[in-house]
């Protein structure tokens, strides 16, 4: 064996083949630039976790043929939005009708993105764990996996939110749970007759639902619904930090699945999935608070940080959009290595041009505009409360025997049954406002 | 390679709950043989709260009596135990070779 | 030196269900993976190899999706694969796949390069007959130990194995061309290298599929034909949970008192503990 014919020296390597690393990896290929793309997983997707829907168009700036051959599951028609109580549920629904999003199982999609890359010419290199980035004075020039070394002109980091590799280098510091979630899901399959008719919707209808309130016990987060084909895909989301203080202050003695478990057996939701099997269940760490979570710069000698690992996903509370984040970022990352390549070479200053990108996209404006609602988010009783003060104006102003309350009598109700003063509820409102 | 949520059975329409491992039948792994997670016992005796029992997705913390018993073959590789241990206990790495949690609908 | 390595391909769970009806496996959505025990095999002809030269080559009857398994092992360093496949191979017991195979090891032999070894696992985790080898062996009339560890050459190029058995440890002197199979979990494997991947990926001789029009096979003699085996009946044994409880006992009669405490509480264990308890004095003897 002579492993002198191994090429050992690529234009681009990037790490971690999800939705960033797949589409820098793709596009790049695709202009003609030696690529590596490395994943640790075996099967295609293998690794990858989220919550079920993506927003197309972003996507479809990458991948033209989108629509016709994605393993899209359903088109999403409907929004709902659930705020909890106990028992009790307010649901409201939005029915829209364009492409705007889909439903999808994630190692499906990523599955599909890889293949893209490497029909498009990179070398996707699985089964491969990067341990390190490897620098030289001061710049990347490479990685390495185990005893391996593959060296290359610009790396792209696109590992995902857990960045081992990013702190190795000591880029970023250790996760810390400030702003970082937890989610666990499962997909339900139930059959595509039985889903249509319990959710209410046509064959060529797709149903997005997010859940707010005492789903996790209190603790900030949310559930969220998505129907797929033939499987619905559930599941809770939770702050880290604030389950952290809700341990130590006793008020979460549950097993997170517990969660998971409680929302599927929800009284108020459990007929969408009755007599499902479980096909799978998992967990995935994601962002709370993207700006604060991105590493100082996303450009540095020789290395480019996209999607998770750079902080770029919007989490509204009632949005999520990180699987076109990541893909845009991926965009972004290569079109500005395209550019550096013909202004004189991948030099650092050439190379800025991706963190100008992302500065002008609708990515990095969202993020800024979003801000105060993750602030907002991060105050553990938003969500909560929110959701028992609405619960209790809609169970004043429906659940009576004789006497029918006036608007303003149910709303003043539903305040002083949950302590809550009007200026606070003013307050949670307008932070809202402001952050939409 | 699926845990029935219910039985079908008309009588009890009552859904019940289920336990983590015979939910986690669900999954599938192609396990190491070396662990790439290692706790180090000794702090976890001095860890007041022990939120891996809690948070880790997959159960991979128990407790035995009060001493922490760390598995890592149902890991699922999420990286909450790194984030959230007060006490540093854990050396985190990913599976080498592919190996661990294959997802194949999430 | 010139190894061939077997591979199977096999379902990636403990749980593999199996079809009631047809009395085979049902592989839908459960990943395969490289059967565990043939990974000892492929690690040992690696450092074969290392220390002697020469190549090894993969060897799998699979259907094309194994390529993914060979893949593996080409990561691990193995220098080439071969795929047979054909639909005629499909559903060959042991005896047909060890015809297809030694023909294979023929055909290397005769085509590629003078073959001196070839390794297999113990067994399988998805059938365990551990025939394989053995049938191999005898169709190419080679010398065949099992339950070797450990293997090197002498000074007047023999190959001596070192065979791991329950109660002893022996060694071998074999003439080569010889087949040996690998003691499970007797030797480490190593990790995938990436600059190996990069090698399967870049060099697309290093994975060659070889169908039966190149064989040529007697067909009689191959797949569902040429298997004279059939699974007469299978029994489906669900899978027992078992619960691990870690108890850590002052001393000696600590530890007695605890475990019949914990059997005497479960009606099942303790209706058995008495049975056996009546049995050893002599009561009824069953
Ligand atoms: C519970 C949950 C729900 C979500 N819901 C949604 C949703 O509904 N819609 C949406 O748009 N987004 C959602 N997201 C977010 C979305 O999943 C991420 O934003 C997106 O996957 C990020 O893509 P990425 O390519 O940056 O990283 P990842 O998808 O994390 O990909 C990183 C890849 O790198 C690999 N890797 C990591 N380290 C290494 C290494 N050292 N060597 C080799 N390979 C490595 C990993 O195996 C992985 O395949 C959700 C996330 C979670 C956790
Ligand atoms: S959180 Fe860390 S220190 Fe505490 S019990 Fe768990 S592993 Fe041990
Ligand atoms: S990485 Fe996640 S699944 Fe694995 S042990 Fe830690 S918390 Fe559990």
């Amino acid at each position: 064996m002579s492993s002198t014919s191994i090429p050992s020296k690529f234009d681009v390597a990037v790490v971690g083949a999800g939705p960033a690393g797949s589409a820098t990896a793709y596009l790049l290929a695709k202009k003609g630039f030696k690529v590596l793309l490395v994943e640790r997983g075996r099967g295609l997707g293998d690794k990858q976790l989220f919550g079920g829907r993506v927003y197309a168009q972003p996507l479809r700036e990458v991948w033209p043929e989108l629509d016709k051959e994605a393993p899209i599951q359903r088109w999403v028609t409907r929004e709902r939005v659930s705020l909890v109580s106990g028992d009790k549920a307010l649901t409201l629904e939005f029915k829209g009708g364009e492409r705007k999003s889909f439903t999808a199982l994630l190692p499906q999609l990523v599955a599909w993105m890889q293949r893209k890359a490497e029909q498009a010419g990179a070398i996707f290199a699985t089964e491969a764990t990067v341990d390190e980035i490897m620098f030289k004075d001061g710049k990347a020039v490479g990685i390495r996996s185990g005893n391996d070394v593959v060296y290359a002109d610009v790396t792209v980091d696109a590992e995902g939110v857990n960045r081992l590799l990013l702190e190795r280098a000591g880029i970023v510091p250790r996760l810390s749970p400030d702003h970082i979630a937890l989610g666990v899901k499962e997909v339900l399959r139930t059959g595509s007759s039985q889903l249509e008719a319990a959710f209410g919707i046509g064959s060529d209808e797709g149903v997005a639902w997010v859940v707010v309130g005492d789903v996790t016990r209190g603790v900030p987060g949310g559930g969220f619904i998505y129907t797929n084909k033939d499987t619905v895909s559930i599941g809770v989301v939770i702050h880290l930090k604030h389950a952290i203080n809700a341990i130590e202050s006793g008020q979460l003695n549950n097993h997170v699945y517990e969660l998971v478990e409680g929302f599927r057996l929800h009284p108020y939701f459990r007929n969408l999935w009755h007599g499902a099997t479980i096909s799978e269940y998992g967990g995935h760490l994601t962002i709370e608070g993207g700006l604060s979570f991105a590493p100082k710069r996303l450009v540095y000698p020789g290395l480019l940080v996209v999607g998770d690992a750079a902080g770029l996903l919007l989490s509204t509370g009632i949005n999520y959009r990180g699987v076109d984040y990541a893909v845009y970022s991926g965009k972004l990352a290569a079109e500005a290595i395209e550019y550096a390549a013909s202004h004189g070479g991948l030099t650092y200053d050439n190379l800025l041009e991706y963190e100008r990108k992302v500065k002008d996209s609708f990515m990095y404006r969202d993020l800024v505009r979003h801000r105060a609602v993750e602030m907002l988010m991060n105050d553990p009783t938003m969500f909560s409360k929110l959701a028992e003060v609405f619960i209790g104006l809609f169970s004043q102003m429906f659940e009576q025997d004789y006497s029918v309350p006036t608007p303003y009598e149910a709303f003043t109700g539903a305040l002083t049954e949950h302590n809550m003063s009007l200026n606070k509820l003013m307050s949670y409102m307008i932070t809202a406002v402001r952050g939409l | 390679m699926s845990a029935t949520v219910q039985a079908t059975n008309k009588q009890s329409p009552e859904p019940k709950p289920m336990k983590l491992e015979d939910i986690l039948q669900s999954d599938v792994w192609n396990v190491d043989e070396e662990p790439h997670i290692v706790v180090d016992y000794s702090k976890c005796e001095k860890c007041p709260t022990k939120p891996c029992i809690y948070l880790c997705p997959a159960g991979c913390y128990t407790l035995a009596g009060n001493r922490v018993v760390f598995s890592y073959e149902g890991c699922v590789e999420c990286g909450t135990c790194r984030v959230i241990c007060p006490m540093d206990a854990i050396t985190w790495n990913y599976p080498k070779s592919g190996h661990g949690i294959m997802y194949r609908f999430t | 030196m010139r190894i061939v390595v077997g591979m199977k391909w096999v379902p990636g769970t403990q749980s593999v269900r199996i079809d009631p009806k047809t009395g085979t496996l049902i592989r839908e959505g459960v990943p395969s993976i490289v059967n565990p025990h043939d990974l000892p095999a492929v690690e040992l002809a690696l450092r074969l190899r290392d220390k002697y030269g020469g190549e090894v080559i993969a060897l799998s009857m699979s259907p094309p999706p194994a390529i993914k398994g060979l893949e593996y092992l080409i990561g691990m360093g193995v220098d080439r694969a071969i795929l047979l496949t054909d639909r005629v191979y499909a559903g060959a017991d042991t005896l047909a796949t060890s015809y297809a195979l030694a023909n294979a090891i023929r055909k290397i032999d005769a085509e590629i390069g003078k073959v001196d070894l070839a390794v297999f696992g113990q067994e399988t985790t998805d059938s365990s007959t551990a025939h394989i080898p053995a049938q191999t062996a005898s169709w190419l009339n080679w010398p065949y130990v099992y339950y070797v560890r450990d293997a090197w050459l002498t000074e007047d190029g023999k190959l001596r194995v070192e065979r791991i058995l329950e109660n002893a440890i022996e060694e071998w002197e074999l003439d080569m061309p010889a087949i040996i199979s690998i003691a499970m979990k007797s030797i480490k494997p190593r990790p995938v290298s990436l600059l190996n991947k990069i090698r399967f990926k870049t060099n697309p001789s290093t994975l060659i599929t070889w169908t039966n029009s190149y064989m040529n096979l007697d067909v009689r003699c191959v797949g569902l034909k040429g298997s004279p085996t059939f699974v007469a009946k299978t029994v489906d044994v669900p899978e027992v949970p078992r619960k691990k409880i870690v108890y850590k006992p002052k001393d000696g009669e600590d530890a007695a008192r605890w475990i019949l405490k914990s059997l005497l509480s479960d009606e099942k264990a303790s209706r058995a503990l008495l049975k056996a308890l009546r049995g050893s004095s002599g009561g009824e003897g069953s």
